[in-house]
């Protein structure tokens, strides 16, 4: 069967809380609905489990790219064209700590802002279903389920109250 | 994000009944804490008395001494900035720990005590390269005077802040010598608004006063007591070097202290909140260690000066070099490794492993600099020999763990007399708290007054 | 904080989001002002590249003068931006909200803007090309990696590039506000910028761990910049001053008192060019004040602690050094400008709450601490070069020539006009910061008074 979206619009976001707690009582999963904000509420605002994303293996990934980087770098220009400059030896640690440790904060920075973008699965081509008043304001809750399902999820949108409510006109995927 | 709140629960009274607790009931632990740092601290005075017979002639006898009292400037001595730097930020968390952290301004007195010998170990500052470039009375006069000006300092913030838990003392006290005595000490504090603005004042400006004095202190201890002591040493960074480590054992040192508060029936009130805020200060000031000692290295090593490279010798690879790798270890890798992982840090048992490496690692980098400075025989413009390594005797280690425990006995005692917990900052925090709810979240409001 | 007034999220994207989309009436005269003096700046370098180095004052032994300091300048600048942004994230501080964009945006510029000087001080910078293009494999021609010339560029690029992400990822909120109130290019342009964000609660949530693990992480990067650029003149024996182990904290820290200065003048031009006096009020220049109060008095101290231990080696030459500086017409000059206008105006000033209540008095004691903090770098740099070897018939003086004051003017104009110019794309105070405020803000009733409070989990 199909799957195709909903997407129902709250003034207040106390009404759309109503509408997370009706569409749970109903047997909506975590990952069929969807709320959406135009301002970052404090995380369990809307009744949600904790987020779970692995964003912290993507700087430690990152550091030890930028590390080796940049130890080859350094290791390998100096040993190439061994020159003496001040006196100080080939493989001089303090410059090569320097250099290494800028390559590694780099390497690591870069992957941490890849792995934000990629957790909060962008970049996204087609932006589904969405209303621009959303950031105005308004609350959006998008539910995304088999089509006999879908009458469920709008009488309990329409039942918590919602000023408005979008359908998809094809299967619309969710995230 | 875990609250950084205590437990909802706490009233007022509850406060005030916990907080003076240990004024009026003396349990079996206290008695056998008591006996056993008195003892220690009483061995410590032996090994005193027996390396003052010694005289002061032989100033290399005299460098574990040294680095014991700038290991306890380093705690005692910069632990209570911990309470002064939070209450400056205003930040909420702090109400647990202050009086904790504060508690330690008393051992300021036996600081200046212990700080007398060390007077007749270091000459004059005429005809010698130092930063008093021959002012007169330098530099005895001005060492003691800027490190008595700390101590007075900090027992003055001690006293504005415990002067409305005396008045709570003396209020639920029924009478008798004690009573008095606390009367006495509240100096009729009423708890007017006047009273309250005055105590605020003080607390911000003297607690100011307190960071910069200590800063002071650290810059003459560090410059007079050891860079002067190397000829052709001149390093304007290692004074904040030291800054910088004694900030570090001193967040360690009140990390610590909440630990064993939470042993002896605190933890309602120390929750992991505390500890977790204390951990990211405490991650921040070991990248710091790194970044402090890394330039100074850099600077000194890049222009290959035989000058320049025997003093490196001296305090890093030379004949401390273990003490140097300890130290690295435990002030830096060590914390760095524990507290970088988001779990350990929100804990309690993260920070407090941390701390306690840190405090071990200060010890050993105090030693490393003052032993190192105190053990140089030669005058003159530049290092020509670096000295073999001093090691410590049976007098030495006597002193080291009777000077650690004296501090901690003081402390111990202080107890008695003034609440470990800050009646009034927290009743203040209950006040400026409430329930709130976002949606469905159930969270609390933090009040900010301007 | 005081007790403010609600303001709806339509509310806010109109007055944050309204000036980006519709030009202001002052804004192309200023841009073309600004543009102007870029210009100037322009046709000096070609000059400069035409007629050689020998138009500026540089000539041995200064061979370091205006355009370095301006370099190093530029560099101290940028460190506010990030160090505001990343370290108020991380103490959770309410009144950073209007503050980090404009901060952080001031990095990326001054930044930008840095690493310009050397390629213009290089003299023939094309030979740069041929010596990037193709790289000197066959002769293995490395770069010498001990040198700090070479850690510069290191430091400056991992800063700039992760300045500049930082800007990029806090921006997608408010690329996607963008998106959803405007048509034609404009809403192009912010589709493709804003990469699908539509404010799930995942992404709400990735924002905020994006915002305090990114602080995390540049904040060491932030104290490794200064202090590499410090080391340029540290880590070298021969020049008189240089040679102390402070350099590195010290720069660092006055970096901090001339960027959060900086900072304080982006946000009174922001004030009164865009009117947002619901959004910057005198409370965020009384924390920022009291803020370059603590920065203010730790420069002093490095200061102090340098002055003393320069002169600490009772060496000939150093103390000759420090006896010009201080007592040696122009540069006695000079260092007065510098201590009035970098320590004695502001710090005193700063302590008054009136004072830093006052939006007009923040902005001009700013002005005075930049203007003396470019002197400062210029007299570490210039008087010590003066003298730099050791026979006095081989010892200079320098004066800056037209050609580089008009380049270090046009470098000012270059960071306004990139800031100006950021505005018309995109929102300089993060809307989305502004509104999460409104719904962390309840008011606690004490007693018979109404204290503003936040909300925390």
């Amino acid at each position: 069967m199909a799957r195709r979206s909903v997407l129902g619009l709250f003034r207040e976001p106390e009404a759309a809380a109503k509408a997370v707690e009706s569409l749970q009582a109903n047997g909506f999963g975590e990952n069929e609905y969807e709320v959406l904000t135009g301002t970052p509420y404090p995380e369990g605002a809307f009744g949600e489990k904790p987020v779970k994303h692995r964003l912290y293996v993507f700087p430690f990934i990152g550091g030890i790219s930028g590390l080796s980087v940049a130890l080859l770098l350094t290791i390998g220009t100096q040993v190439t064209q061994p020159l003496v400059t001040g006196g100080k030896p080939i493989l001089s640690l303090p410059p090569m700590a320097i250099i290494s440790y800028e390559g590694m904060m780099l390497g690591a920075i870069i992957f941490t802002v890849l792995g934000i973008i990629f957790e909060s699965r962008l970049p996204r081509p087609a932006m589904g279903l969405y209303d621009r008043r959303i950031s105005e304001g308004f609350v959006g809750v998008l539910v995304s389920c088999e089509e006999d399902r879908l009458g469920a999820a709008e009488r309990a949108l329409r039942d918590a109250g919602a000023n408005d409510m979008k359908h998809d006109t094809s299967g619309g995927s969710r995230q | 994000m875990v609250s950084h709140e205590h437990a909802p629960d706490l009233t007022p009274d509850r406060i005030a009944q916990d907080g003076l607790r240990s004024l009026l009931v003396s349990g079996p632990r206290f008695f056998a804490a008591a006996r056993i740092l008195g003892a220690l601290f009483a061995l410590g005075i032996v090994g005193f008395v027996l390396r003052l017979r010694g005289g002061f002639e032989d100033r290399a006898a005299w460098g574990y001494y040294a680095g014991l009292f700038a290991f306890l400037l380093a705690t005692v001595g910069s632990a209570p900035m911990v309470a002064i730097g939070l209450r400056l930020t205003k930040a909420n968390w702090r109400r647990p720990l202050a009086r904790a952290a504060e508690l330690y301004l008393v051992g300021g007195v036996f600081l200046f005590l212990l700080f007398i010998p060390l007077l007749y170990l270091v000459p004059s500052a005429q005809g010698r390269r130092t930063i008093w470039f021959s002012w007169p009375n330098a530099p005895h006069l001005w060492d003691a005077w800027a490190l008595a000006m700390l101590v007075v300092c900090g027992l003055l913030v001690l006293y504005a802040s415990a002067v409305p838990d005396f008045a709570s003392a003396r209020d639920s006290l029924p009478g008798g010598l004690r009573q008095r005595v606390f009367a006495w000490l509240a100096c009729r504090w009423r708890g007017r608004q006047r009273q309250w603005a005055v105590q605020r004042g003080v607390l911000v400006l003297l607690g100011a006063f307190y960071f910069m004095l200590l800063v002071l202190v650290y810059t003459l201890i560090s410059s007079d007591f050891a860079i002067s002591m190397v000829p052709g040493w001149r390093d304007p960074l290692f004074p904040t070097y030291q800054a910088l480590v004694g900030l570090q054992a001193g967040v360690a040192t009140v990390i610590l202290t909440m630990y064993l508060l939470r042993r002896i029936g605190y933890q309602e009130y120390l929750g992991v909140g505390p500890f977790w805020s204390l951990a990211k200060i405490l991650l921040a000031l070991s990248l710091l260690w790194f970044y402090f000692w890394f330039s100074g290295l850099i600077v000194l090593w890049y222009g290959r000066q035989p000058v320049e490279q025997n003093i490196l010798k001296l305090l890093w690879y030379g004949p401390y070099l273990p003490l140097f790798l300890l130290t690295a270890v435990l002030n830096f890798v060590g914390p760095l490794l524990v507290l970088m992982w988001n779990p350990l840090r929100r804990s309690v048992v993260g920070p407090a492993i941390a701390s306690g490496m840190i405090l071990v690692g200060t010890f050993l980098d105090r030693i490393r600099f003052f032993v190192a400075a105190f053990s140089v025989e030669e005058t003159g413009v530049a290092l020509e020999h670096v000295p073999p390594a001093h090691l410590p005797d049976g007098i030495d280690m006597m002193i080291v763990v009777g000077g650690i425990a004296g501090a901690l006995f003081i402390y111990l005692m202080a107890t008695r007399v003034i609440p470990i917990m800050a009646i009034w900052e927290l009743r203040e925090g209950l006040l400026l708290r409430a329930r709130a709810t976002v949606v469905r979240l159930e969270a609390i409001v933090l009040g900010k007054p301007s | 904080m005081e007790a403010r007034e609600r303001l709806t999220e339509a509310q806010i994207n109109e007055d944050l989001l309204g000036p980006t989309l519709r030009t202001p009436r002052w804004f192309w005269p200023v841009a073309g002002f600004l543009a102007l003096v870029v210009l100037a700046g322009v046709v000096s370098f070609g000059l400069m590249i035409n007629r050689g180095l020998g138009l500026t004052g540089l000539d041995r032994p200064v061979m370091w003068g205006a355009l370095i300091t301006t370099f190093v300048f530029w560099v101290g600048i940028s460190h506010a931006g990030v160090m505001i942004s990343s370290i108020l994230r991380l103490a959770q501080a309410e009144w950073r909200r209007p503050v980090t964009r404009a901060a952080e945006l001031l990095t990326v510029f001054a930044l930008s803007t840095a690493a310009i000087f050397p390629l213009i001080h290089v003299g023939r910078p094309w030979r740069l090309l041929y010596w990037f293009l193709p790289y000197d494999f066959p002769r293995m021609v490395w770069p010498n990696v001990r040198s700090p010339l070479i850690w510069d560029p290191a430091a400056i690029f991992t800063y700039l590039s992760g300045a500049s992400l930082f800007v990029f990822v806090a921006l997608l909120p408010d690329f996607a506000l963008a998106r959803d109130r405007t048509r034609g290019w404009r809403h192009r342009l912010y589709s493709v910028l804003s990469l699908g964000f539509r404010g799930s609660l995942r992404q709400w949530k990735l924002q905020a761990i994006a915002g305090i693990l990114l602080s995390a992480l540049i904040l060491p990067v932030f104290v490794s910049v200064h202090s590499i650029v410090s080391w340029d003149f540290a880590v070298a024996m021969s020049v008189d001053g240089w040679h102390a182990t402070i350099f590195a904290p010290y720069f660092v820290i006055g970096a901090v008192h001339s960027g959060v200065a900086a900072v304080v003048t982006v946000m009174a031009l922001m004030l009164w060019l865009f009117g947002w006096k619901r959004y910057i009020r005198p409370e965020h220049f009384d924390s920022l004040g009291k803020l370059e109060l603590a920065v203010g008095i730790g420069w002093f101290y490095f200061f102090f602690l340098e002055v003393v231990f320069g002169l600490y080696g009772l060496g000939g030459p150093d103390l000759a050094m420090k006896q010009m500086q201080l007592t040696q017409w122009p540069w006695s000059l000079l260092f007065g400008i510098f201590i009035v206008t970098a320590a004695f105006i502001p710090i005193p000033l700063w302590m008054f709450r009136r004072v830093r209540r006052s939006i007009l008095a923040m902005f001009l004691v700013s002005i005075s601490v930049n203007i003396g903090m470019w002197f400062e770098r210029f007299l570490i740099i210039v008087p010590g070069l003066a003298r730099k070897q050791p026979f006095a018939f081989s010892w200079g003086t320098y004066s800056p020539r037209p050609v580089e004051l008009i380049i270090v003017a046009a470098s000012f104009a270059l960071v306004l006009l990139g800031l100006l110019l950021f505005t018309r794309l995109f929102p300089p105070i993060p809307i989305y910061d502004m509104k999460e405020g409104q719904v962390l803000h309840q008011d606690l009733q004490v007693g018979r008074r109404r204290v503003p409070g936040i909300v925390r989990e």
